[in-house]
């Protein structure tokens, strides 16, 4: 786990980071899990609404697979890479602030079968990914903080 | 592992049209930020979003204006309209109200606005699937 301005950035996992998108993303076996990284949450402070795409969708890559809105903040969660929704985290449906609390864990947001694997590859991933997050906290002057209540 | 879906999802209203006609100028500040608001979070939710100024409304995407057009909840427009640009939604300024009521010059207004005339509100309005007005 490296920690960057008080943002938590778990080394294992793949990232994308692509205009106002900062998400993970996990491999679990053929299937990948994507959130929210904590600069992201930090960014658009107390999520309020969670509406994430039903099992069955198919995303093409740049696709939202999910809506986020803060107040502050309202958006997309695009599709780092293609694949069809195993699963959408009902969890954060029902309490959106565990993008807050919990981002890398119980804040979840969805599972994705990847229909082209080696897309994963291209994220960033390591010291890249830490020295753009690094660019990025520096530039916007993120300093984490986890929401609650 | 079980897909646990909630009994009853919202539609996904992916692909749909929705016409939003702003009227609301910087006159009333805290009734602007709603519209572009929502209008991203339709965007995001890939719902074919515009919307149309009129009346007062060009004023607010004239070059400057909105950066320093203060909101009660803090901050101010400009990061609204921002947010509604980078999720897609499409400016349409009218180019009646700019001229003759704005007295807005050419080139004043944000990148990303196109001038239209009436007749275009009148073909985006019977071709949404919905229209919204503020």
């Amino acid at each position: 786990m490296t920690i960057e301005n008080g943002c938590e950035l778990p080394d294992e996992l793949y990232y994308f980071v692509e205009r106002s998108q900062m998400t993970w993303v996990r491999v679990d076996g053929g299937e990948v899990r994507i959130g929210l990284t904590d600069p992201a949450q930090t960014r658009a402070g107390k999520i309020l609404h969670v509406r994430v795409k039903a099992a069955g969708t198919a995303r093409e890559r740049g696709k939202p697979i999910a809506t986020v809105e803060s107040g502050k903040w309202a958006g997309p969660v695009i599709a780092p890479v293609s694949g069809e929704v195993v699963e959408a985290n009902v969890a954060v449906e029902q309490d959106p602030g565990l993008l807050n609390t919990d981002p890398y864990g119980k804040g979840w947001i969805v599972r994705m079968r990847p229909t082209h694997p080696e897309e994963v590859a291209q994220l960033l991933h390591g010291p890249a990914a830490l020295a753009k997050f690094r660019e990025i906290l520096q530039r916007d002057n993120i300093r984490c903080m986890r929401c609650q209540g | 592992m079980a897909t646990t879906e909630p009994a009853v999802r919202p539609p996904d209203n992916a692909g749909k049209k929705i016409l939003m006609i702003m009227t609301t100028g910087p006159e009333d500040p805290d009734k602007t930020y709603a519209p572009f608001y929502t209008a991203a979070l339709m965007a995001a939710m890939e719902i074919d979003t515009t919307m149309y100024f009129l009346m007062h409304a060009p004023e607010l995407l004239v070059k400057g204006r909105a950066d320093s057009l203060p909101l009660k909840k803090g901050g101010n427009l400009r990061m609204f309209i921002d947010m509604a640009l980078e999720n897609g939604v499409k400016f349409l300024a009218c180019s009646e109200s700019c001229r003759d009521l704005c007295d807005i010059p050419e080139g004043a207004l944000l990148d990303g606005v196109k001038l239209v005339g009436s007749a275009t509100l009148a073909d985006l309005a019977l071709e949404a699937d919905s229209v919204i007005s503020f």
